[in-house]
């Protein structure tokens, strides 16, 4: 097998730019493939984690935003109205913002949670779900312009450390920096910035409005029962089921997982069609390339290579062809992940798009693109073993 | 006999039309023999060559070597013993280019399934008989027409073949380098190998002991030295 390998590898490298351009739809499909597939599994990671580490015990009560409508519907008289279900032991209102944030002469968009710090300790239970202070203190009620930062950023969101003490801007408004979290290794927690809930809502003119509530059930209630009494709850206070969802964390990452499936189907078909585009070319090349090397089969031939050799000769320049194409399709759609992630970090905020790739995507993605070679091949290596010695060496 | 052919015919055909290139050869050569075949261009040389060197089959009639009928051999077979007992040298070289000289001679044990390190060993060794000791890693665009030759020689000795096959080998080359390459197709026909060489230049024909012509695809006559 080295010795066809190398074969090729000789054959190949004496037409370069030809082998190159060949392989140029197997690049772009398995770059789609690996940047896509990436995105994807880094959106399903992190939001898995997220909920995961919040606990099975908890209700997720998100508004429903109808396009063009920005703005929840639900407020703080809702979160109230939930405490009081039957089977709910503490809730959570939270205030979900990107904001513009300032750092000496740096302006940052930063991931912004506006809570209520007594009632989010009631539900997830003090640091239940990873936060330690690493210095400074904890948010506590009817503090103004106070906040705690995650880890990330007070270390990497500006080009300076930011610690206790210091002042940052939210929207121009300064805000003192009270507690800095140890690094809890979820990059949402971390490249997030904890303030209380009214005054990010004073700052955002978002009144008594909320963009989730999370509910912790009681002890041995059933979730479901509870989930349904909260939904009937809401339906009643709003006149209908249309501006809310009420989930629990199962439903979230299976409804997250429906999500995911649609997107991969989607861009798995945008890769599949330039993957079938780059196995075509490979198989034009192949062709070429056997019409092009006759006289070489034929001397193959005259000095005793059987058919099947010959054809495992081609089919190794094939699949050569595909894994090369792979292999650099791999690199591009690695770059082009990472390009991703910093731009999302740039743009969205930070924590908010992590994209993977992950040793099983690479070796799948490189073991993809030698079968693309093998079929693509198949048809051009059968072409050479036909091939009359005779005939051959005429040519 | 080494090589016998019973009333070979071989007509190729071009669309409609057919050509005869042989019409009835019946020919013999025993092991260790040397013979030359003469005859003008178009008489059927190289198609006998090709036949007896198993790279074609006879349209009608029997072609034995080593005493098996070609014709009975399926693709597989006949690629086995082109392998194992027919080393064929060409007017045109017939070398890959993209190779060097060595990976040229070890192509052939290559498809006998040779190891890499033994078949390096005996391609350098054989490039050394052929007085090419120094040229191994050259390509065959790097060679002198005789020099590549030689190469292609030392490739038709790569599995140590019964018979040594050569088509007109001296055509490309000058009077000097044909000499070289006659004489060294002779001391392997000492060493005991049965080579039959087609040729145009009657002093070179006239070397062999025996001496077969061919016209329009017909064996007109076969001389023969007994002496030796
Ligand atoms: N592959 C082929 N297809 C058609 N005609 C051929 C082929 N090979 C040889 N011929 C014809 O067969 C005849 C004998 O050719 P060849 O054996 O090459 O003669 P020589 O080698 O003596 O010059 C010629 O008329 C030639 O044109
Ligand atoms: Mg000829």
């Amino acid at each position: 097998m080295l010795d066809y390998i190398l074969f090729s590898v000789k054959n190949l490298s004496h037409h370069k730019v030809r082998s190159f351009l060949t392989l140029l739809g197997v690049i772009i499909g398995i770059m789609a493939v690996v940047s896509m597939i990436s995105i994807g599994s880094g959106m399903k990671a992190a939001l898995k984690e997220q909920l995961e580490q919040l606990g099975s015990d908890k209700i997720f009560i998100i508004p429903r935003l109808a396009y063009g409508t920005a703005a929840t519907t639900l407020t703080d008289e809702d979160a109230d109205a939930i405490e009081r279900v039957a089977g709910v032991a503490f809730v959570s209102p939270l205030y979900s913002v990107a904001g513009d944030v300032g750092f000496r002469n740096e302006r940052r968009i930063v991931k912004i949670y506006g809570i209520d710090p007594e009632k989010a300790e009631a539900t997830f239970g003090g640091g239940a779900s990873g936060y330690r202070l690493l210095k400074g203190r904890w948010l506590q009620r009817g503090d103004r312009y106070k906040v705690v930062v995650g880890y990330g950023v007070a270390s990497d969101v500006f080009s300076r450390d930011v610690n206790v003490g210091n002042t940052l801007k939210i929207h121009g408004v300064g805000f003192e920096v009270v507690g800095v979290f140890k690094k809890t290794g979820d990059r949402e927690k971390d490249y997030t910035i904890y303030t209380n809930l009214d005054t990010i809502r004073d700052i955002f003119g978002a009144g008594n409005k909320v963009t989730l509530i999370i509910a912790r059930i009681d002890k041995g209630a059933d979730i479901d029962d509870v989930r349904l009494r909260i939904e009937n709850e809401l339906e009643k206070r709003k006149g209908s089921k249309e501006n809310f969802f009420v989930m629990t964390q199962k439903e979230i990452i299976e409804r997250v997982g429906e999500a995911y499936r649609v997107v991969q189907v989607v861009f798995g078909g945008l890769a599949a069609v330039s993957l079938i585009v780059g196995a075509i070319g490979i198989a034009n090349t192949m062709i070429m390339n056997v019409t092009e090397r006759t006289r070489e089969i034929g001397i193959l031939k005259a000095t005793g290579a059987s058919n099947a050799q010959v054809m495992k000769i081609f089919l190794t320049d094939a699949a050569f062809l595909g894994l090369a194409g792979g292999c650099i399709g791999v690199a591009m759609g690695y770059l082009i992940s990472l390009a991703i992630n910093t731009a999302a970090a740039r743009y969205l905020g930070e924590g908010v798009l992590t994209t993977a790739v992950t040793p099983e995507l690479v070796l799948f993605a490189l073991i993809f693109s030698l079968v693309i070679g093998v079929v693509a091949g198949l048809y051009p290596a059968y072409r050479a073993l036909r091939l009359n010695p005779v005939e051959a060496l005429r040519a | 006999m080494v090589i016998r052919l019973e009333n070979v015919v071989k007509i190729y055909r071009l669309g409609k039309v057919e050509v005869p290139a042989l019409r009835g050869v019946n020919l013999e050569i025993p092991k260790g023999e040397y013979a030359s075949i003469m005859g003008p261009s178009g008489s059927g040389k190289s198609t006998l060559m090709n036949l007896i060197g198993a790279l074609d089959r006879p349209t009608s009639g029997k072609v034995y070597i080593d005493g098996v009928d070609i014709a009975k051999l399926n693709d597989e077979r006949l690629a086995m013993l082109r392998r194992k007992k027919i080393g064929f040298v060409f007017q045109q070289f017939n070398l890959i280019n993209k190779l060097t000289a060595l990976e040229n001679v070890a192509l052939p044990m290559w498809f006998a399934g040779v190891s890499r390190a033994a078949r390096m060993r005996r391609a350098k060794e054989l490039l050394e008989l052929v007085g090419l000791g120094e040229r191994l890693h050259h390509k065959p665009a790097e060679l002198s027409g005789g020099e590549r030759q030689r190469v292609a020689i030392a490739r038709a000795l790569a599995n140590d073949p019964e018979i040594i096959l050569a088509d007109e080998p001296t055509g490309n080359l000058d009077t000097a380098s044909g000499m070289v390459v006659i004489e060294l197709l002779e001391k392997l026909n000492k060493l005991g190998k049965t080579l039959v060489v087609v040729t145009h230049d009657p002093d070179f024909g006239k070397r062999a002991r025996m001496r077969v012509k061919l016209r329009d695809g017909i064996v007109r006559e076969i001389e023969r030295d007994e002496n030796a």
